[in-house]
């Protein structure tokens, strides 16, 4: 009789837990990106936007029934690792998405599984032209080279600037930095004086700039990022060109005034996200990542939280019982989502995402919407 | 280094220790234990567990034993000091993504050919630095690799720079398609075990006695009639043969591959594997690349301070243990008794020379 009530006793509650978990369903975000490694501070911020993103959501109730939860994975930004990752993440059942990774390399190492596999991958940055090629099963946040320099070809040019020479980063990304922005100009007419590449981690933009500054371009187009964004403007400074400088969004990052101080001053960049945005959204993001982490967040940050925001958003949409499958359908009808980097949406047949960017310039030392051209 | 064990002649046949069993039983009894390991043991855990993580991580740890036992053929044995590997890697690496997804070659054909042409890279190189001795080789290795390694990103029209090349085929063997992670990693375990053994037979032989004599001398070696300069170039060809199987079966395992798998800190990780498992061992070189690839794995569940632990671990390795975990001293003899590749001058005396 005993044994009987203890067995009752241990089945009950083991019901109960079940009928618990049921109700609570733990669903399960993968989080691939560099959190250690030459490339741990993009991580970083990664993680540091996404913890926030997340709290908001679980708190919003808009997921009934269910509590999402985000792993996070160190791939060190090495394709080898992140291999590695994608398997362990679609061991686990519990995880439906998969959000990163940081570059293009990494993200399509990992990307050739998921899309094997079937798993539904965004990346928050992943600018490759061939990324959302891989499969349906890939989404990313970030506005590709190819929609960014015609988008910079016009300004400038709405500007009257007419030549430009092309100082670009030698990686995927800085080639197709180079093709949208020297085809879109060419197409309204501008004239390329020269495009010139440098290596990843040259910080020595001297010999460079000598050579690009004697053909007189009306301005120099940046496609880098904001270490050596902020060492080419120094040293422009220092040989005394005095060329006007454009960039792409990458370089827009409070670091990049911190390095290069005065010399940045006039520095011509759209980008999709600026803290200074009076929108309601922007504000809170921006508040609550300045008292969380003590820094203003930057582009990538406000990708992740965008990237986060997209990912749960699906989730919310394909509800408690969400899959792979329904995840990836979610996602794929993502229509004009609010976030800090403009309403997203992402396109029916390729996927990828148009958003609406905002014209910024150095002013005063810090980052300031210019109106007009 | 301690490399010549005493001679069992000079032992009382008393002291001599009783043969447990006969040296074919024995040489036996751990070429099967290890078979089973690759072929048994990995396959079933896969299997049972399901898990495509072990099996993503065999694959890795398989053709990292490859580029760390043929380093460590060059580095350990011949003892040139190479830190430009991974850029071999790399050119075995593209070269069979660039013949099966330009050309349409089979993979029969683009495994050899990337080894061919790996070693065919490695011999130019070598004809050239042979004549540098100890850190002077090693510093144009690292140049050699950076180089290598700068084409494959500035080489645009040729191997599309930094995007990389897509939609390299599986493995495939006479309409046998590794399409599974199972079928894969076994594919890649074969190889993996024959280049082992090939490097096996070379190392564990006079012709490795020769390669030892030229590291710890080589003017020494020269005066014995050892043609010093051959050996080397030889031995950095076999190297970078195998290392261009290795990035062969990479490429063909993880179907997009970019410069950025060949940096030079990939260079150093398998430099790392050799000198961890011990310079100078086989079975170190295989030990180190298991320990290298699967402890950062383990240690995933602790979170930030993985890579500061990873680091620690190699820290203590080689305080601990500055010859490896498998001392180059104590693997001759054990392949020497446990393969029975050494001559027994009395029925279970220590071991000598080369069978």
């Amino acid at each position: 009789m005993r044994k009987n009530a203890i067995l009752g006793a241990v089945l009950g509650a083991m019901l109960a837990t079940t009928a618990v978990q049921a109700a609570d369903r733990e669903i399960v975000i993968g989080y691939q990106a560099p959190l250690s490694g030459d490339r741990s501070q993009y991580g970083e911020m990664f993680r540091n936007a996404a913890q926030i993103k997340l709290e908001e959501f679980n708190a919003s109730g808009k997921l009934a029934g269910a509590k999402v939860a985000i792993t996070f994975e160190d791939s060190k930004d090495d394709p080898k690792e992140a291999r590695n990752i994608a398997h362990k993440f679609l061991d686990n059942s519990k995880i439906v998405g998969v959000i990163g990774d940081f570059s293009s390399t990494v993200s399509m190492a990992a990307g050739e599984i998921y899309a094997a596999e079937k798993m539904p991958q965004l990346s928050q940055t992943a600018s490759h032209p061939d990324f959302t090629k891989l499969s349906p099963w890939q989404f990313r946040n970030i506005t590709t080279q190819a929609f960014e320099g015609p988008y910079n070809a016009d300004w400038i040019i709405a500007a009257g600037k007419k030549t430009a020479a092309v100082i670009y980063i030698q990686n995927d990304w800085g080639i197709s930095a180079l093709d949208g922005f020297v085809s879109g100009f060419k197409a309204k007419g501008g004239k390329i004086t020269a495009t010139e590449a440098f290596n990843p981690g040259n910080r020595d933009f001297r010999s460079i700039l000598t050579k690009v500054a004697r053909q007189k371009p009306d301005v120099i187009y940046l496609a880098m990022f904001y270490e050596e964004g902020a060492a080419f403007a120094q040293q422009r400074e220092q040989l005394g060109i005095k060329i006007p400088l454009y960039g792409t969004s990458s370089l827009y990052s409070p670091k990049l005034i911190e390095l290069g101080r005065e010399s940045v001053e006039g520095l011509h960049l759209a980008t999709t996200f600026t803290p200074d945005n009076p929108d309601p959204a922007v504000q809170t993001f921006v508040k609550e990542y300045a008292a969380r982490f003590k820094s203003e967040p930057g582009m990538f940050a406000a990708q992740a939280y965008d990237a986060v925001g997209i990912m749960l958003d699906a989730v919310a949409k394909a509800g408690p019982s969400v899959t792979r499958e329904s995840l990836r359908d979610a996602l794929a009808a993502t229509t004009g989502y609010p976030g800090v980097t403009g309403a997203t949406s992402f396109d029916p047949v390729t996927r990828e995402p148009a958003k609406a960017l905002a014209k910024m310039m150095v002013k005063d030392g810090r980052f300031q919407v210019v109106t007009g051209p | 280094m301690d490399v010549n064990v005493p001679d069992a002649r000079l032992m009382p046949a008393t002291l001599a220790p009783p043969a447990a069993f006969s040296g074919r039983g024995r040489r036996f009894a751990w070429t099967l234990l290890l078979l089973a390991v690759a072929f048994g043991a990995v396959p079933a855990a896969i299997v049972g567990t399901g898990s495509s993580y072990l099996a993503q991580i065999a694959i890795t740890t398989m053709i990292f034993v490859i580029l760390s036992a043929s380093l460590n053929h060059v580095t350990g044995t011949a003892g040139l000091l190479s830190i430009g590997h991974a850029a071999f890697y790399g050119i075995g690496a593209y070269a069979a993504a660039l013949l099966s997804t330009k050309l349409g070659l089979p993979f029969i054909v683009t495994l050899p050919a990337a080894g061919l042409i790996a070693a065919l890279f490695g011999f130019l190189v070598a004809l050239p630095t042979m004549r540098l001795v100890s850190i002077y080789f090693a510093v144009a290795t690292l140049g050699i690799g950076e180089m290598i390694y700068v084409i494959l990103l500035n080489w645009v029209d040729f191997t599309r720079g930094p995007m990389g090349i897509r939609g390299i085929p599986p493995i495939e063997l006479f309409g046998w398609q590794a399409d599974t992670l199972l079928s894969r990693y076994l594919a890649v375990a074969v190889i993996a075990v024959a280049c082992v053994w090939v490097l096996h037979r070379l190392t564990h032989s006079y012709y490795g006695n020769a390669l030892r004599a030229l590291r710890e001398d080589d003017q020494c070696a020269d005066s014995m009639g050892i043609n010093v300069e051959r050996l080397k170039i030889e031995s950095f060809v076999v190297a970078t043969f195998f290392a261009g199987i290795a990035g062969a079966l990479l490429a063909h395992t993880s179907a997009y591959i970019a410069p950025d798998n060949f940096r030079f800190m990939e260079s150093i990780l398998i430099l790392a594997m050799v000198v961890v498992g011990g310079l100078g061992s086989l079975p170190g070189a295989v030990v180190g690349a298991l320990f290298m690839i699967v402890l950062p794995e383990a240690l995933r569940d602790i979170g930030d301070y993985r890579m500061i632990a990873v680091g620690a671990t190699m820290f203590l390795s080689i305080l601990l243990l500055p010859k490896g975990m498998l001392a180059e001293g104590t693997a001759l003899g054990f392949v020497r008794r446990s393969f029975s590749r050494g001559w027994a001058t009395i029925a279970g005396g220590t071991p000598v020379g080369w069978k």
